[in-house]
């Protein structure tokens, strides 16, 4: 076998690699899931609950103080304004304009984002009459995510006041939810041997630095 | 390529001109598939989704466990237990400390118990003719099959173990009510029928009294092995325990003497011990009884007595402490002879033992089988005039003797309806199997102990399509009703009206299911007689063994016991707690036999008893097990069948792999043949056994190779006799002066390190006791489910690559008459100087600020140093990524542990995650770590209370008074390695004329 035939091929076999996986290629290490911004489901917004119309994250989210985990909602939590809200109020006006000009009752209006909240809760009620169906939840896509190794807990975080933003960044300001910190072990421990000098939310605090914190 | 290369200078270069691929061209592409690899590898991890629930239970917060009250079904005690749930799936068992009879202990057996629910191997859908059928088929069919029958009078038998649950024993009675001729026959594949059947000659009522260990000042036992697998183990273990504490003010301290041919494991903590064969047993009884007798002035007919082979002062001086000790004393017999048993009576008869340490009035369900109706049932077998036998949780063709031509007799049967979850060699034979659930997907009740009622509740939902017996047999009545109906509905009519603390049932109710039991006001269950001496009468001689003839011994080993779990790999994995074996059963010979016989450990015997049916002969690796008597082979049962077969891809696979599972596919080979049906019962021995050598050889997979704790004679120099790594004393010495026993002296060391390290904070710490541990290895069964440790299999766990945490090391001392036991749990030391933490050359393993020593995963390379240089051995090493293919068992994996990989070193955690939960607990509702808030998975389990943990900084801490103890020492003291954990000396009755010679 010729030497250069072997560079040529493996030259070949790179540039292929490279072409069909360049894209994801980035200075970060593996593992580094920073800047993560998947598409949800449902074109849930952060800014429009959290933002405008300030709905606190422990609303939903409210395995955070006593938890590890903080939780995603389930979709009986959405119902509880959603059983109402069906749409933006622009789209019942206009339905309900249209009605007028018709001369017929008005429709109630769910938008089509809404509507798949509304299936599933649904199909959930159904299935429950019929065992035999099992119901169809909603499969959010996660997006801070650390490996199996890493056991974070959100209790003694959240309970310190820590404030979420501290490590989920501004979330208000995100239609969709994006990893802004990277996560990783570093950037956790600074911040422990920060606190452990500043305090959080003016209160000392104790942040292990200890590996058995984290990691067993 | 090698021309190109020769016209260069450096022409000697070896590798460039060998045939095939050059170092360079090889360098050149792993290179490039290195790069190649990186380009690849450089994604995004892949996409996980988060799944909420739609309607959240109001309850139930994801992330947290949740305990439910329940009652293990791993046997028939009957102990309670807290079920952990995470995730709505259960995921470990805890005893349930408010329990009245189990207090808190749980067995391995209970431990592992959970693997059950989690077996994809399970009956999950009802079984017509081996073929999947839907419960509406089965049901038409059996119902229609059974009016016929009815109308016919055919013959309807119900065969089960005890069944203790009063709901239950209501709709099966019920159900035979319906036909002419119908009867329940119960039978235990470990049977106690002579005790109950003895009861009935003596005190008119056939009962299992119960046994109360805890105000036993003196206990004999007679072969009764009542705390490794006798009844109930967890329930006595906790009582024997609590007669032996000499933390008491004032001490309290029971003396043991345990007759007994094998060594047992209650054998091995008993102050006295003496070795007689079984068929001694009836002839040592009637001696002892003749002595106490004499004591108590009643008349015996002593004469024509054979005189029996244990030393007349050894029956004397045991005779006197019961009699001492009257009304404070226990004798309890392990023997199925109702002669033998109506003895033993009589001796507690006469030792006042009855109201106060013998409950005849409240007895116990746990063994309620009749072995003289089992018999008749077999010969109206034989006969054929059974026309429908319903089965349920108990597997004859492989319990019972014949097991072979039962299986025919049962194929003749018109209908044969197997309620049973699992696939046994009984199944197989059944028309019709419909499939029970999980006692943990089901509801139930068990009074295991009269006036103690247990609630089984689910905890899950069912896994598969399968129905409770009381369901099953409800709809054949054609009154279908769920099990929870039947059980509240029985409970309202037949448990409320016995307690008066409750006015309401629906309070009543909710307390049961909350509590896991209630105990009810005490009625007295039966019309007990008193004492009636007229059926006693003595044993006058034992049958003598012929030259070269040996006396078999069948027995239950712990875990394992009559093969009811020997589908569950935990069980098979655990070392027997004597013998130190695990996946296998054998043939123990003492080691005057074996060298009689010229074998060791492993090499094969063959086995003859003059058996008719005996087409195979039985072939056995040996285990020479110290402190058995010489005449005695001794073999364990639940072995050999069916459902082991599992395990025959068990194990890492690779080059050098052996089998787990034996020649015949099957782990251990079937002694069930052996069993004698007799008159009385099932015997659980047999005499004039042939043993013959053969040339094989077959490595045993032993846990410890190491056994005696004394140094060999030509290596002990004076004041080394004995490693000093189990301390003890005797109790007179110990009470004298607490510091006797103590082996080396305390001096201060120089250290290497600087003093730098404070532990200004908490400082966590075990005291384990060594008086308290029985070596019944409850702790690593739950350390093994608490800490997801895989099971490695047989050939692994006999290269001493067995993965267990914590691991009970056994040690022997002395000669076989006056043997002495000891056990001694060993898991990671937590020192303080580690000697592990200095060799790590990427700081995996390093300690905290709290006195834990950390083992870092993710950090660890797997070099192994840390286990080289670890001196008491309590490091595991992962060399093979170990299955995690079956999602379904996956499911008992304890979320908030790391499932460890290849290459990864791995040791006890002091339970870390616990640790964690706790602070973080105490932190989030502002309070501190109250002492005893954690307790670490085996200090959980154990049903003697042994371990204690807890912050050692804290002096008011229950770990700190145990290590101000006198008794504490370290195991290697003298190595300055600084062990967290401090064992409490061994120390027992013993003889007085032996005491210069035992503690040096």
């Amino acid at each position: 076998m010729n030497s250069l035939v072997v560079t040529i091929v493996l030259g070949t076999g790179l540039a292929f690699t490279a072409a069909f996986f360049g894209r994801s290629i980035s200075s970060r290490l593996p593992g580094n899931q920073q800047g993560y911004e998947p598409v949800q489901p449902i074109a849930y917004s952060h800014r429009l609950h959290a933002g405008e119309l300030q709905v606190g994250c422990l609303y939903c989210h409210f395995g955070a103080e006593k938890s590890r985990h903080a939780g995603i909602p389930p979709a009986s939590v959405c119902m509880n304004c959603h059983q109402v809200i069906k749409a933006s109020r622009g789209a019942i006006r206009a339905e309900n304009e249209q009605a007028q000009r018709e001369n017929r009752p008005a429709r109630t209006v769910v938008s089509p984002e809404l509507a798949k909240l509304h299936d599933a809760m649904t199909s959930h009620r159904e299935a429950r009459i019929d065992q035999k169906q099992p119901p169809e939840p909603l499969a959010w896509v996660a997006v801070h995510r650390l490996p199996d190794y890493v056991y974070f807990d959100h209790r003694p975080h959240v309970n310190a006041g820590v404030e979420c933003r501290r490590c989920h960044g501004p979330v208000e300001t995100m239609e969709r939810v994006r990893q802004v910190e990277d996560l990783s072990m570093g950037w956790c421990v600074n911040c422990h041997r920060e606190v452990n000098r500043t305090g959080v939310a003016g209160k000392a605090v104790e942040a292990s630095i200890d590996c058995a914190t984290c990691h067993y | 390529m090698a021309a190109r290369h020769s016209n260069r200078t450096w022409e000697n270069t070896p590798a460039e001109t060998d045939e095939g691929i050059a170092r360079r061209e090889f360098l050149k592409a792993a290179g490039f598939t290195f790069l190649g690899a990186a380009l690849t590898g450089c994604q995004r991890a892949p996409v996980e989704k988060a799944i909420p629930y739609l309607v959240k239970p109001e309850e139930i917060i994801p992330g947290r466990a949740y305990f439910y009250s329940s009652t293990c079904a791993g046997c028939n005690a009957g102990c309670g237990l807290l079920v952990k749930n995470r995730d709505g799936r259960p995921i470990k068992l805890e005893g349930n400390p408010d329990h009245p009879l189990s207090r808190g202990g749980l067995c391995a057996v209970g431990q592992a118990s959970i693997l059950g629910l989690y077996d994809s191997r399970r009956i999950l859908q009802p079984l017509q003719e081996g073929k999947v059928a839907t419960w509406d088929e089965v049901d038409r069919n059996i119902i229609e099959e059974l009016e016929q029958i009815r109308r016919k009078g055919g013959a309807v038998r119900f065969l089960s173990d005890s069944i203790s649950g009063l709901t239950t024993l209501a709709t099966v009675e019920a159900f035979l009510g319906r036909f002419p001729n119908a009867r329940h026959i119960v039978y235990d594949p470990l049977s106690c029928s002579a005790i109950l059947d003895s009861y009935q000659q003596t005190n008119g009522a056939r009962l299992l009294p119960r046994f109360r260990f805890d105000r036993a000042e003196v206990v004999v036992s007679l072969d009764a092995d009542f705390l490794g697998t006798w009844i109930s183990p967890v329930e006595y273990t906790a009582g024997y325990q609590e007669a032996r504490r000499l933390e008491a003010r004032p001490p309290r301290f029971s003396y043991h003497a345990q007759f007994e041919s094998r060594m047992s494991l209650t054998g091995s903590k008993a102050d006295e011990r003496i070795r007689i064969a079984p068929q001694e047993l009836g002839l040592v009884v009637t001696h002892l009884a003749a002595l106490i007798a004499h004591y108590a002035q009643v008349p015996f007919p002593t004469e024509r007595i054979e005189s029996p082979a244990v030393p007349r002062q050894t029956l004397e001086k045991i005779a006197q402490k019961l009699w001492q000790a009257k009304s404070r004393s226990l004798v309890v017999c392990g023997s199925q002879d109702v002669a033998t048993q109506v003895l033993c009576n009589f001796i507690n008869h006469l030792l006042e033992s009855y109201g106060a340490t013998i409950d005849v009035g409240f007895p116990s369900n746990q063994r309620r089988g009749n072995d003289r109706e089992l018999r008749s049932f077999l010969e109206e077998l034989q006969e054929g005039k059974i026309a429908a036998l319903f089965v349920s949780s108990v597997n004859p063709v492989y319990d019972l003797p014949e097991g072979d031509r039962l299986a025919v007799l049962l194929r003749q049967i018109p209908l044969v309806v197997s309620l049973d979850g699992k696939h046994s060699e009984t199944t197989e034979v059944a028309h019709y199997v419909c499939p029970t659930p999980h006692y943990l997907e089901s509801w139930g009740d068990q009074e295991s102990v009269h006036g103690v009622v247990s609630i089984y509740q689910p905890c899950m939902q069912p896994l598969g399509n399968t129905r409770a017996l009381v369901e099953s047999v409800a709809a054949w009545m054609g009154m279908p009703k769920s099990a929870y109906d039947t059980l509240r509905e029985n409970w309202e009519a037949k448990i409320f009206p016995r307690q008066a603390k409750e006015s309401s049932f629906q309070a009543f109710w909710d307390h049961a299911v909350h509590d896991g039991f209630v105990e009810l006001e005490r009625t007295p269950a039966l019309a007990v007689r008193p004492f009636a001496s007229d059926s006693v009468h003595p044993i006058l001689s034992a049958r003598a063994l012929g030259k070269d003839e040996y006396a078999l011994v069948l027995y239950p080993k712990v875990g394992i016991l009559d093969g009811r779990h020997a589908d569950n790999p935990w069980l098979q994995e655990l070392p027997d707690p004597v013998s130190k074996v695990a996946w296998d059963n054998y043939a123990c010979l003492s080691p005057a036999a074996a060298a009689e016989l010229r074998v060791e450990d492993g090499d094969v015997i063959r086995l003859e008893s003059g058996l008719v049916r005996e087409s195979t002969p039985t072939e056995l690796p040996v285990v020479v097990q110290p402190g058995q008597h010489d005449r005695v082979v001794a073999i364990a049962l639940g072995y050999g069948s069916k459902a082991t077969e599992r395990f025959a891809r068990m194990g890492p696979r690779w080059l050098h792999a052996k089998a787990t599972v034996g020649e015949n596919g099957r782990v251990g080979v079937r002694a069930g043949p052996f069993l004698r049906l007799t008159e009385g019962g099932v015997e659980y021995w047999r005499s004039a056994v042939k043993v013959y050598r053969t040339e094989k050889h077959l490595a045993l997979a032993f846990a410890q190779t190491q056994h005696s704790i004394e140094v060999p004679q030509h290596l002990a120099t004076p004041g080394t006799e004995r490693r000093p790594v189990i301390q003890q004393a005797s109790l007179e010495a110990y009470l004298n002066d607490v510091s006797s026993g103590k082996q080396r002296e305390e001096k201060e060391h120089e250290d290497l390190w600087p003093p730098d390290h404070v532990y200004s904070g908490r400082r966590w710490a075990m005291v384990i006791d060594l008086n308290a541990c029985t070596g019944c290895s409850a702790c690593v069964i739950a350390c093994q489910v608490e800490n997801n440790i895989p099971v490695v299999g047989k050939d692994e766990v006999r290269r001493r690559r067995v993965m267990h945490w914590i691991r009970i090391d056994r040690y022997y001392a002395g000669e076989d008459t006056t043997l002495e036991v000891a056990h001694q749990p060993m898991l990671c030391q937590h020192c303080e100087n580690a000697p592990c933490e200095t060799v790590c050359p990427v700081l995996a393993t390093v300690h905290d600020s709290e006195g834990l020593n950390q083992q870092i995963y993710n950090r660890c390379v797997g070099t192994r140093y840390c286990a080289n240089n670890c001196p008491y051995k309590v490091r595991r090493f992962n060399w093979f990524d170990y299955p995690h293919e079956d999602h379904l068992k996956n499911m008992v994996l304890n979320p908030d542990v790391t499932v460890r990989s290849r290459g990864v070193m791995e040791k006890c955690s002091f339970c870390v995650q616990r640790i964690q939960e706790a602070k973080i607990e105490a932190k989030r509702n502002g309070e501190p770590i109250r002492d005893g808030a954690i307790r670490t998975a085996c200090q959980q389990s154990c049903p003697a209370g042994a371990v204690a943990f807890g912050d050692k900084n804290d002096p008011n801490s229950f770990v700190s008074q145990l290590l101000r103890s006198s008794r504490r020492y370290h195991v290697l003291e003298e190595l300055n390695v600084r062990p967290s954990i401090g064992y409490l000396k061994l120390v027992r009755h013993q003889m007085e004329q032996e005491e210069g010679v035992r503690h040096g």
